[in-house]
């Protein structure tokens, strides 16, 4: 019976270290991520979905949730390289960059202890992995982020947002 | 005028980046503007009732807020209770001509005007907002009803934002809500561009707006939920409030000269052409969308159709067109830390046209590029050729504070007139 009852325990803490982590990584996850994670964002953004469209190269899938527009750049082979924005408000990046947030979070911090100038300025932060770049001004604040190493050839940045 | 004395007068509105006069649909060509455009360092005195005084650096910026802050407008201003029986004046406010409102922080105020603000309440429940603004900080606090004095202006009630982290729950709704006025770099914002509200009719129709929220309490366990606001309760821009000058204001700088300076004395004034004093005369009038108050910069072949001026970006930001990409590398090629300005091997000239969003005016704009890294090793705070770069490909020319120095700025409100025409639109 005591051995039953570890076992138990065991079982227990295994099934909330997943959803924790299934938490962190699958919910929160669209940055380097499967197409299907759009619709995780969705949810998590209580968005209202666009019709997507396609390049030769990519397509867009686009949300609305509120007064902010959200769009995730999908490659052919299903990933999402890249993602953008633009209203009121910036959605919540540690849903948005799932993964990369840990490393935009920490570059950012880093940045703002060694910036040489501080005021309010349209930002570029580059992390090991991901780029998040802002610009923009009240009522329509503006912004994209990328992983460089997903974006498929034929692309650049400046084709997000 | 000689011809030597119109060389060298040429050459100074060159040097300096001038060229408002040089319109091409100005209705007159004057080059003489009212209160006194002048390519020195001090600009005439002005002292009527709606004129604010500004400062770049200088006397109205906190020295302890302003550490490494360089091209900082700050103003003044006073605010009292609903009754008047409270007020206090404060300064190191940043002057902002891309947001609109009035923010303080709560940790500046004193403790019986804090207590003696009136609140707005959604039920019972305050009312409670975040901003954010380009660089992903963000505001957060309640909106509180003030009695705002703007220079020697009457005191008007209006809605404010009260900025204080600890009100509620900011790291759930608030994320990166900035703490204190030293992590801000401010003890508040003076946001006078071209809109009445900071939200407008969004706000006001769409619930799911992430700016306004009711929260249960101010404890940091209350949860708080959207809610949509009418306009006459958004945090609102002061000046549209005015009894005779509210539509619009005008912000005058005196020119600097490259290689910048410690700062720059200059003025706010409130209303245009409602008074003798802020009259327009030689300017031209460009249209802002009436959604985003945005018109379009063409530079060196790019047309960045999203573009705007901005008080409150301390310098010229873009992205070079790749005509001139050469001419403008990033520091960040020699040095990590300067990453996203500009540094060409000596400052240089360069030259823009503005048009209105309606497209019926357009006017040439010199403006000019250091090198940040040269800049920033001098001892000045204030540049006129302050630049570096935006990520966005080329939609928008954000029009920094370096466009100010040198140039008497209409801010045309929405909805309101002017000899200059309707807002939304800039003047210059």
């Amino acid at each position: 019976v005591k051995i039953k009852r570890h076992v138990y325990s065991l079982l227990i803490f295994v099934l909330l270290a997943a959803c924790a982590f299934l938490r962190t990584h699958l919910v929160h996850a669209a940055l380097g991520e499967d197409a299907a994670s759009i619709e995780l964002d969705r949810a998590a953004f209580a968005a209202k979905r666009n019709a997507s469209r396609s390049t030769a190269i990519y397509s867009v899938e686009e949300m609305v949730a509120g007064l902010t527009t959200i769009r995730e750049y999908v490659s052919s082979s299903g990933t999402v390289f890249g993602v953008a924005w633009m209203g009121t408000r910036p959605p919540d990046l540690n849903v948005l960059l799932g993964s990369y947030a840990d490393d935009y979070q920490t570059t950012q911090a880093q940045a703002t202890q060694t910036t040489r100038v501080r005021g309010r300025q349209p930002i570029s932060v580059k992390g090991d992995h991901v780029v998040v770049e802002t610009w923009g001004h009240m009522r329509k604040l503006q912004g994209h982020a990328y992983d460089p190493s997903l974006i498929p050839e034929g692309v650049t940045a400046h084709d997000i947002q | 005028m000689t011809s030597s004395k119109l060389l060298s007068a040429v050459l100074t509105l060159l040097a300096i980046a001038l060229s408002s006069c040089a319109a091409s649909s100005a209705p007159s060509s004057s080059a003489t503007v009212t209160s006194g455009l002048t390519n020195g360092s001090t600009l005439p005195p002005l002292s009527g009732s709606n004129v604010m005084a500004l400062t770049v650096n200088g006397s109205l910026c906190s020295a302890a807020n302003s550490q490494g802050y360089l091209n900082k407008p700050c103003v003044s201003v006073t605010i009292c209770d609903l009754t008047g029986a409270n007020c206090q004046t404060i300064d190191d406010i940043l002057l902002d001509t891309g947001s609109f409102g009035l923010r303080v922080f709560s940790s500046i105020l004193n403790t019986g005007l804090a207590a003696a603000l009136t609140p707005l309440r959604n039920g019972n429940s305050p009312i409670v907002e975040c901003v954010n603004f380009v660089d992903n900080s963000a505001d957060w606090g309640p909106v509180e009803l003030a009695k705002v004095g703007l220079g020697g202006e009457p005191g008007i009630d209006v809605p404010i934002q009260v900025i204080n982290s600890t009100f509620g729950n900011s790291a759930t709704y608030c994320p990166g809500a900035d703490a204190d006025p030293v992590a801000a770099g401010f003890n508040g914002i003076l946001g006078v561009g071209l809109f009445a509200q900071d939200c407008g009719e969004g706000c006001a129709t769409t619930t799911q707006n992430k700016m306004y929220y009711a929260c249960a309490s101010s404890s940091d366990s209350a949860s708080c939920s959207e809610i949509a606001v009418s306009l006459a309760q958004q945090v609102t821009n002061p000046v549209s409030l005015l009894p005779l000058d509210n539509n619009g204001v005008i912000v005058e700088l005196p020119s600097v000269s490259f290689g910048g300076t410690d700062s720059a004395s200059g003025y706010l004034v409130l209303g245009i052409g409602t008074r003798s004093d802020n009259t327009p005369v030689g300017v031209t009038a460009y249209a802002a969308d009436p959604d985003a108050g945005e018109f379009t910069t063409s530079f060196s072949g790019s047309t960045y159709s999203s573009s705007f001026l901005d008080s409150g970006s301390n310098a010229l930001y873009f992205s070079p067109p790749s005509s001139i990409s050469a001419e403008l590398p990033d520091c960040g090629n020699t040095d990590a830390g300067a990453a996203g300005w500009f540094c060409p091997a000596s400052t240089t000239l360069f030259s823009a046209m503005n048009s209105g969003y309606s497209g019926s005016t357009s006017g040439n704009v010199s403006f000019a590029s250091g090198n940040f890294l040269s800049l920033a090793n001098t001892s000045n705070s204030v540049f006129s050729e302050l630049a570096g770069s935006l990520s966005d490909g080329g939609q928008s020319f954000d029009w920094g504070l370096p466009f100010y120095l040198g140039r008497n700025v209409y801010v045309g409100i929405e909805n309101t007139s002017s000899s200059l025409g309707t807002g939304p639109y800039w003047a210059y």
